[in-house]
């Protein structure tokens, strides 16, 4: 971890941001806090289905009958993807399926905020209302995202090739 | 990056979603059928008996008549099968009648103004408020509100007490926006 950091501030003095945000180390470290952060969400929804097609129906968003087959499916994506995201499996295309997950969750946030909807997020099971510190994490987990679907990362990869 | 890697894991996900769905206990059906708060029948004016006879399948709404008798028979003890949405006249009713109002919004917009008597119960953190909710009689009517008809905190907040065991769970729909239209009796601290 020290000579994680050590590499990214002396790669920050010679050749400011390409190389930075390419870091293989920055890039782990992306890599296993997304990778967490899905496992988790994932694993809380689908211990609690009908917790997860409420809140989904809270957004006001789909037509009712649809939900279910959602909070059915979306969690296990999160789930899947975290767990090859872990292994470093086909790291490029699991943030890939990450980065349009956010996207539509966050432009379902937005939406409802301008709606002047106080809904639950759904996020992680209860406990957190949508709003603009929603919105800032989402940002930075779609920017990692981002950064994975360009670079991948292929550090302590599950060797299989 | 490859597209039919992503399409591939994504139907696998699917896949395993739709298994492990079907054996689960407590999985979810295929489609889904509308959330259903049923109408307290006393509360609906004459307007919304027309609405309810239209919806009558999806509100499932008691005929008034039938309710009533039970509601006078069995005052003491009959509990609700789920808490139960009330317009703002039927409100007002159980608020003369000395209901307790649980405000279900923070503590912050409970403080800048809620209905007189209210006891603040916020939905997010409500864990921490557990001796106020054990200090509650569970066998008492009680009503949670939030601010009106576009949040819905105080029908999550319903659902949640009724789990803890209140029997008679009201939650009051168009909320303190609407009973401040009214000019009904408010506080603020």
């Amino acid at each position: 971890m020290m000579s994680g950091l050590k590499i990214i501030t002396q790669q920050l003095k010679t050749n400011p941001m390409k190389n930075f945000y390419s870091n293989k180390y920055l890039l782990l470290v992306i890599r296993i806090i997304l990778a967490f952060v899905f496992i988790y969400a994932g694993a809380e929804k689908i211990s609690d289905p009908e917790a997860f097609a409420i809140s989904i129906s809270n957004y006001r968003l789909l037509p009712i009958a649809t939900v279910n087959f959602f909070a059915i499916t979306l969690p296990w994506i999160e789930l899947v993807a975290g767990v090859l995201l872990i292994f470093g499996i086909s790291v490029k295309e699991n943030a890939g399926i990450i980065f349009s997950m956010l996207l539509f969750f966050t432009i379902a946030i937005i939406i409802s905020l301008f709606r002047g909807l106080s809904i639950d997020c759904g996020c992680f099971g209860k406990g957190s209302q949508i709003g603009l510190f929603k919105l800032g994490e989402n940002t930075l987990m779609i920017i990692g995202s981002i950064l994975l679907m360009i670079y991948g990362s292929t550090l302590s990869k599950l060797k299989s090739e | 990056m490859n597209i039919s890697k992503i399409l591939l894991i994504t139907f696998i996900s699917v896949l395993l979603s739709l298994v492990y769905n079907h054996f689960n206990p407590n999985g979810l059906k295929f489609i889904r059928e509308e959330r259903l708060l049923n109408w307290e029948s006393n509360s609906l004016s004459e307007s919304d008996t027309l609405y309810s006879s239209i919806n009558e399948k999806n509100i499932n709404a008691p005929k008034p008549s039938d309710s009533l008798v039970i509601d006078k028979k069995n005052e003491s003890i009959k509990s609700f099968q789920k808490p139960k949405a009330i317009k703002t006249d039927f409100a007002y009713k159980l608020f003369m009648d000395g209901v307790t109002f649980i405000d279900a919004r923070s503590a912050d917009e409970f403080a800048e103004g809620h209905i007189k008597g209210a006891v603040n119960i916020p939905f997010y953190g409500s864990e921490n408020y557990l001796d106020v909710i054990n200090s509650l009689n569970k066998n008492e009517i009680v009503v949670t509100y939030c601010s009106g008809a576009d949040c819905d905190i105080s029908i999550l907040s319903g659902d949640e007490l009724f789990e803890l065991g209140f029997n008679r769970v009201y939650v009051f729909i168009d909320g303190y926006d609407e009973w401040i239209k009214n000019n009904y009796p408010t506080i603020k601290n």
